[in-house]
């Protein structure tokens, strides 16, 4: 049995506004020159997903990728506060990741995975400034204010069934999603943000992974993906949404789904 | 403050974050915040950031990291039990910090399963001077479906009290299946329940006791609205109640909050207590080392409102 390696946390970015990582070295027998940043989402997503996105990172090096896992600013381990988050410094949080791994690996070709609203920042960095080799856009977040519906209304749910929380001494400034608050800019950048609007290429492969039940969705943004010159594959799969909350606390880990990403990177990648 | 990326155990498998304030007090103890459930280390609604980052502004030194299998740490290769493994790795945390910041007295946290991790590894590791035991599953092995503990603990706690609810119930927007499975898992719990107490509960009282014998700060930290409160209630028995009473055990309550503490306001609050608990926990330390003989208990050398046994905030 291959014992993975530990992998490597550390922090990195300019002094003050220290990202955290944790970088997965590869299986040294079978080294490929593609390198792999992992996008999380934000909020009880992240918390959720997180280790499903770990098992992902441990896969990808086991098949000969090194690995790059990060927080974005005011999330998870990374500094700053939440309070504080926007898109735009998100985005500016993926270069820096990009470089940083660039930097560790001396390889120029990164492949991107996001989940969620990890998908979508990676989408729109690789169209702005990133030329990522491939991207894999896993359940992304398409539409915003569909995204901030949806948000609203799990808050919502979760208070059925909580005593009334006391007013909290930032929640005028600030709205709150499950203990995260989402400020008033990230509020009004989520409301406009939409990726069938996306005008560039965000990656020359892009992979779609997305639930049975948001067909329609997957196929909207494959044709767009495809108008921008992408390639672009589709694969609809049968999984739970790992990034929800669960009755019983437990975090869910979808192996068939994550062994099918690890798969499409390992055929398009060298 | 400034916050760093350590790894230590066994070939470095486990992975964590000292945090430290600028004028860190080296005699202070140090804080340890262990995995609540399987939630790596920034907590659910990244909590523990917020308790690490405002103990580190108070001067500590706080080490926040993940047990094997759990987080960013690496998976275990041999067999052992998480019960035992938990708390070897606790052991390896505070040697860790022993080892690169000279830190000898320790304050274990951590939320459920990581309030039990606390209770054990203080048990067998006389380095641990205090306990923060948030929301601690006194009866890990209660039957029933969480859910439904806690849609039933909402509705006898909470829903029966508020207008709103009683106009759900009233108007038909109430889901009558979830509550008549909330009501025949409560009689079924009142009926069949527990009329004795077991030998965990046993085996719990007689951790108290003597963690209290040793001197030990102990204190729980339970959520209004979470059904662990009760089971804490019931598990402890006499011995928890006189212990309290006697300010040897501190037991306090955060109302309208939850076992994640999933609002903002539930988590300032929360920061708030651990703060303050954490101030009381370090100044007895700092006292049984300088005048042993004046801390015939814990709580000896506290003042009036952090001597109550019970406090609801």
């Amino acid at each position: 049995m291959k014992t993975p390696k530990p992998a490597v946390p550390f922090y990195f970015g300019s002094p003050g506004r220290e990202l955290f990582g944790c970088f997965h070295e590869p299986s040294a027998q079978d080294l490929r020159r593609c390198t792999v940043l992992i996008c999380q989402p934000m909020g009880h997503e992240y918390i959720n997903s997180h280790r499903a996105l770990r098992q992902l990172a441990v896969r990808l090096a086991e098949a000969g990728f090194p690995v790059l896992r990060f927080d974005y600013s005011g999330c998870g381990d990374s500094y700053g506060e939440a309070e504080q988050s926007s898109l735009s410094r998100w985005l500016e949080d993926i270069s820096t990741a990009v470089a940083q791994l660039r930097a560790l690996t001396g390889t120029l070709q990164v492949c991107v995975i996001g989940l969620r609203l990890g998908g979508t920042l990676a989408a729109i960095s690789g169209s702005r400034a990133e030329n990522f080799r491939s991207l894999v856009l896993w359940e992304p977040v398409t539409n915003g204010r569909n995204y901030l519906k949806e948000l609203l209304a799990l808050q919502k749910e979760i208070l059925r069934f909580r005593p009334r929380p006391k007013l909290s001494k930032k929640s005028q400034a600030y709205m709150e999603i499950l203990g995260f608050p989402l400020s008033r800019l990230l509020h009004a950048q989520l409301e406009e943000l939409d990726l069938n609007m996306m005008a560039e290429r965000a990656a020359e492969r892009v992979l779609i992974v997305q639930n049975a039940t948001a067909k329609d969705d997957g196929d909207n943004l494959k044709n767009h993906l495809i108008q921008t010159r992408a390639h672009v594959d589709h694969q609809t799969v049968q999984a739970p949404k790992i990034w929800l909350p669960t009755s019983d606390g437990s975090l869910l880990v979808p192996a068939q789904v994550l062994q099918s990403m690890v798969s499409w990177l390992c055929s398009v990648s060298s | 403050m400034k916050e760093e990326a350590v790894q230590f155990g066994e070939a470095g498998s486990l992975v964590g974050i000292v945090t430290s304030g600028a004028h860190a007090n080296s005699n202070q103890p140090a804080v340890l915040l262990l995995n609540p459930g399987i939630v790596h280390h920034t907590g659910p609604g990244r909590i523990y950031v917020k308790i690490a980052r405002a103990l580190a502004a108070q001067g500590f030194t706080v080490l926040r990291f993940d047990f094997s299998g759990i987080g960013d740490s690496a998976v275990r290769l041999d067999n052992r039990r998480f019960e035992e493994s938990s708390v070897d790795e606790t052991r390896a945390a505070m040697s860790f910090l022993h080892a690169t910041r000279g830190c000898d007295r320790f304050i274990l946290m951590g939320g459920c399963s990581g309030a039990a991790v606390s209770l054990e590894t203080a048990e067998c590791d006389r380095r641990v001077v205090g306990v923060i035991a948030i929301n601690f599953p006194a009866r890990a092995d209660q039957e029933g479906s969480e859910s439904h503990r806690n849609h039933s603990h909402y509705y006898w706690n909470f829903a029966l009290r508020d207008l709103k609810s009683w106009r759900k119930l009233l108007t038909g927007q109430s889901d009558y299946r979830k509550i008549g499975r909330a009501v025949a898992q409560s009689a079924k719990r009142s009926l069949f329940g527990r009329s004795q107490e077991s030998a965990s509960d046993q085996g719990f009282r007689a951790k108290l006791r003597e963690l209290a014998a040793r001197q030990t700060h102990l204190t729980f930290m339970c959520s209004k609205g979470d059904p662990l409160l009760e089971d804490l209630r019931q598990a402890g028995g006499k011995d928890f109640r006189q212990l309290c009473a006697q300010r040897r055990v501190a037991c306090e309550i955060i109302s309208g909050t939850d076992h994640t503490f999933s609002s903002l306001s539930d988590q300032e609050r929360l920061v708030e207590a651990v703060l303050r608990r954490a101030s009381v926990a370090a100044s007895v330390a700092k006292l049984k080392v300088q005048t042993p003989e004046l801390t015939s208990s814990p709580a000896g050398a506290l003042s009036s409102h952090d001597r109550q046994g019970f406090v609801t905030g």
